[in-house]
């Protein structure tokens, strides 16, 4: 096995995300510029519930996305010290911890101009620019944190914000006819969700004392469905070898179909994604130099290391092909959305976040994403604050060594807070699966989970998929 | 007398499992196990089986390593060692309601140890102000009940319902009783003593635990101790799991006299009665909302009650003169909330001590020295 690390290895990354940064910033600047235009603005986390609120004229703030910015552009710092401050602890949720050190410093400016590390002279402190929320709606699946990270936004504006919540249930899925988008759970699940968000649309209307714009929301649901259709269709040209494509450049079109606003130019650049990645497979040109390993990736992303994790992976030949964050969200199922009346498939969309549906479902799910691409192992971020993502790691761990005979390593890192990030450790253990993918390759070796992974000593069953008592 | 009951609650309390194992083999009835916070025992009482809060082991985590991370709470990450070491194989179902996203991949985890168990969730709306809240809650209990008939074979009909309700009310005002007495200076126990009052009831047979509760009360009335001399403090936190009883006693051993507390093993678990007429399942549904307006909790949202101004109220009724938080790592909820709390009691100038526990060992001499200090900061602000 070669994995030196070569300096020439560059991800060849697609260049049609590049416009998806002027649209962020052109996005973020209209959100800091709402107040001075007289726009009401909403804060929310989780589900992509945007489409709402521009129908109704409402500037959005999605609490993760700008975390993510901040992390990003590694200027998360103030507004994670602002929220230590206040006491909230480090193991908390780092993308709650940034979003709420950025209401902590919103309100210590408003509220007390000389205190707190918050207020030190610096222009790159973005913390302090979010406008506060005029109202917040909760709309999370799976994870309780949503709720409650919204709970205490209300709390940190001295409860003066009115809130909403919508409840979305896990898919528990123990019934008989329980599956992937399907069964009588799904079924009446998917009628409750449906149910909120039309009272949403109420709570809306009163908010901005009007009436809310129907045919506004079925125009910008047929930018959004189109635009999935044509993502997905990308994705799926990127089973070609090599590789036209990584979930890296996939991780770089997240902004446009998770929050950013909509209209044609999101379908322009679904197009020009899906365009390009066409040319390349017809040109045979891959998204890294010399595609050796095909590799899946569970785990949500690291966004302080976003192009450092994409180039450490091309120096290694690997692919990193398709992941749980990237391939089982964001408009997932646009079939779902009837554009005459989009809100039941819209809650459909909500609910099949990565983690809504409980194990089973979801390992059976990514089995098969990691047969389509033809993966031969798998990395698995484990992101220390994020345990909606890291609850079913081991379990999709056993699965891939045992129902598909490849091998799994894991590495720590976080969503928005660096100091989790352990690049030694990532090192040693990529380059280890790697070295099994050769030696299996070679005949000589079999599948197993490496690194921390490697003492699952429990008695599991030993051929999948289990089945389950059902109820 | 005091101190024969006082053992019977502490067998229980310190060996859940094999409580109710002995339970299962004298009364040839199911037992089902339910994850905490707000199971309602009365229908699996009524069902004619026995509800048991699963329990944060003592042991150390070994198997479950390789089922949940290191940075998860220790009841999760215990639990999911329970059922991967075969613990909870002789348990007839296994039930679970709350929403907290590490108790949802402990579950997950659990049914996947124990493939052949009836592992049922009927998800519990932790939105609490909502105009559909009591609906849903009631929904979720309907579905509860629906389980449990599948798993016993029987339908469970209002008027048993109604007994176990009758019954449960019974225990939790006759152990509100002892929380009374202990706030009067009364009951003459120690924390490890309510602890284990408290987490044997969610362990043992209704029944006799109530007749053991009376018992005690008898005993403690007929035989009035002395009025505790120490510093009087509220203990707060520590949600599904209970403190340590080390970390109680060494409280204690700081001249520490707990006047009240809000953890889950205490008077978070009994501090609400059921409605004994009407329809039984709008009664719990109704149960469900109220224990979270009498003692507010982290894990549900309700922008109309306060927690940190609950805790204010209590630390003022109790006469305590400060409050330990006791927070269980990772524990999210715990977490979010953790920051109002604080600075609410700064506000209102009252002190307060955060104590971080875990699951494995924790340095108990470095903690000591901790709550002394804090001791001796109460001591003087009362003299200054």
């Amino acid at each position: 096995m070669n994995t030196t690390v070569q300096e020439t290895k560059k991800a060849n990354k697609l260049a049609a995300t590049k416009p998806g940064g002027k649209l962020v910033n052109e996005y973020w600047e209209m959100v800091f510029r709402a107040k001075e235009e007289g726009k009401l603005v909403c804060w929310y986390e989780g589900s992509a519930i945007n489409p709402f609120f521009q129908a109704a004229d409402v500037v959005w703030v999605h609490g993760e996305a700008y975390s993510a910015m901040l992390a990003a552009r590694h200027l998360e710092g103030p507004a994670q010290k602002a929220a230590e401050e206040r006491g909230y602890l480090k193991e908390l949720c780092s993308y709650a911890r940034t979003h709420l050190g950025c209401a902590v410093s919103n309100q210590r400016q408003q509220n007390e101009p000389d205190s707190g590390y918050v207020n030190m002279a610096d222009d790159k402190n973005l913390a302090t620019r979010l406008p506060a929320p005029d109202f917040i709606v909760s709309a999370y699946a799976y994870c309780s944190t949503g709720q409650q990270w919204d709970e205490m936004t209300t709390r940190l504006f001295g409860k003066k914000i009115p809130i909403f919540n919508v409840s979305l249930p896990w898919i528990w899925g123990a019934k008989p006819d329980a599956g992937y988008l399907r069964g009588q759970e799904w079924e009446e699940t998917s009628q409750y969700v449906a149910k909120q968000l039309r009272d949403m649309v109420k709570f809306i209307e009163q908010q901005t004392k009007r009436q809310f714009d129907w045919d506004r929301l079925r125009e910008l649901m047929g930018h959004v469905k189109r635009a999935s259709e044509l993502r997905l269709e990308g994705m799926e040209l990127c089973t070609a070898r090599p590789a036209p494509a990584t979930f890296f450049d996939w991780i770089a079109a997240i902004a446009p179909i998770n929050n950013l606003p909509i209209g044609p130019h999101l379908v322009d650049f679904f197009q020009g994604m899906k365009d390009e990645i066409a040319l390349r497979v017809a040109k045979g040109e891959g998204a890294i130099p010399n595609e050796k390993y095909r590799l899946y990736f569970d785990g949500i992303m690291n966004w302080n290391k976003v192009g450092w994790l994409a180039e450490k992976f091309a120096k290694y030949d690997a692919a990193v092909m398709c992941g749980r964050y990237t391939h089982f969200a964001f408009w997932q199922e646009p079939g779902l959305i009837d554009l005459k009346d989009p809100i039941l498939g819209m809650a459909q969309n909500y609910l099949i976040c990565p983690n809504n549906h409980s194990a089973p479902i979801l390992i059976d799910e990514t089995m098969k994403l990691c047969k389509k691409y033809d993966v031969d192992g798998m990395v698995i971020h484990a992101s220390r604050t994020c345990r909606a993502f890291t609850n079913p790691q081991y379990m999709i761990a056993e699965a891939a060594t045992k129902r598909l005979g490849i091998p799994t390593t894991m590495f720590e890192g976080d969503v928005t807070d660096e100091s989790f990030y352990k690049d030694e450790l990532l090192n040693s253990r990529v380059e280890a699966m790697l070295e099994a993918i050769d030696a299996k390759r070679m005949g000589g070796g079999s599948p197993s989970m490496v690194s921390d992974m490697s003492f699952l000593n429990r008695q599991a069953a030993e051929s999948a998929p289990v089945t389950f008592h059902r109820g | 007398m005091k101190s024969q009951i006082l053992e019977k609650f502490e067998r229980a309390a310190t060996q859940p499992l094999a409580a109710a194992r002995a339970w299962k083999d004298a009364n040839h009835k199911k037992v089902v196990g339910s994850f905490p916070m707000n199971f309602p025992g009365e229908l699996a009482h009524a069902a004619g089986t026995l509800p048991l809060i699963l329990q944060e082991a003592e042991d150390q985590i070994t198997v479950g390593h390789g089922l949940l991370y290191p940075f998860y709470c220790g009841y999760t990450r215990s639990v999911v060692d329970q059922a991967a070491k075969g613990d909870f194989e002789f348990l007839d179902a296994i039930m679970f309601g709350d929403h907290c996203v590490q108790l949802l991949g402990a579950a997950d985890a659990v049914r996947m140890q124990l493939p052949n168990k009836r592992v049922a969730f009927y998800q519990l709306i932790s939105s609490m102000c909502d105009p559909w809240t009591h609906g849903r809650a009631r929904e979720s209990f309907v579905g509860l009940k629906k389980e449990l008939e599948e798993l016993v074979g029987a339908a469970i009909d209002n008027e048993t319902l109604g007994t176990s309700i009758q019954l449960f009310n019974k225990n939790r005002q006759l152990i509100r009783e002892l929380y009374e007495m202990r706030r009067t200076g009364c009951a003459g126990l120690t924390a490890r003593e309510m602890q284990h009052i408290v987490k044997s009831s969610m362990v043992m047979d209704k029944a006799e635990h109530t007749a053991l509760v009376e018992q005690l009360l008898a005993t403690i009335k007929a035989n009035p101790p002395a009025k505790p001399s120490g510093v009087r403090l509220h203990l707060s936190g520590h949600f599904c799991q209970p403190p340590k009883v080390e970390v109680l006693d060494m409280i204690e051993s700081c001249g520490v006299t707990i006047v009240g507390d809000d953890l889950y093993h205490g008077f978070r678990y009994i501090s609400t009665d059921v409605r004994e007429d009407g329809d039984p399942l709008d009664a719990l549904a109704e149960w469900y909302m109220a224990r979270n307006t009498g003692v507010p909790c982290p894990t549900r949202v309700q922008n109309d009650v306060d927690w940190d101004g609950y805790l204010l109220d209590a630390v003022k009724k109790e006469k305590a003169q400060g409050m330990i938080v006791l927070m269980a790592k990772y524990c999210e909820p715990h977490m979010y909330y953790y920051p109002e709390v604080k600075a609410a009691f700064e506000r209102n100038d009252v002190p307060h001590l955060l104590i971080e526990t875990e699951h494995e060992s924790m340095a108990i001499e470095g903690l000591k020295t901790r709550v002394e200090t804090f001791v001796e900061i109460v001591k003087r602000r009362e003299a200054a």
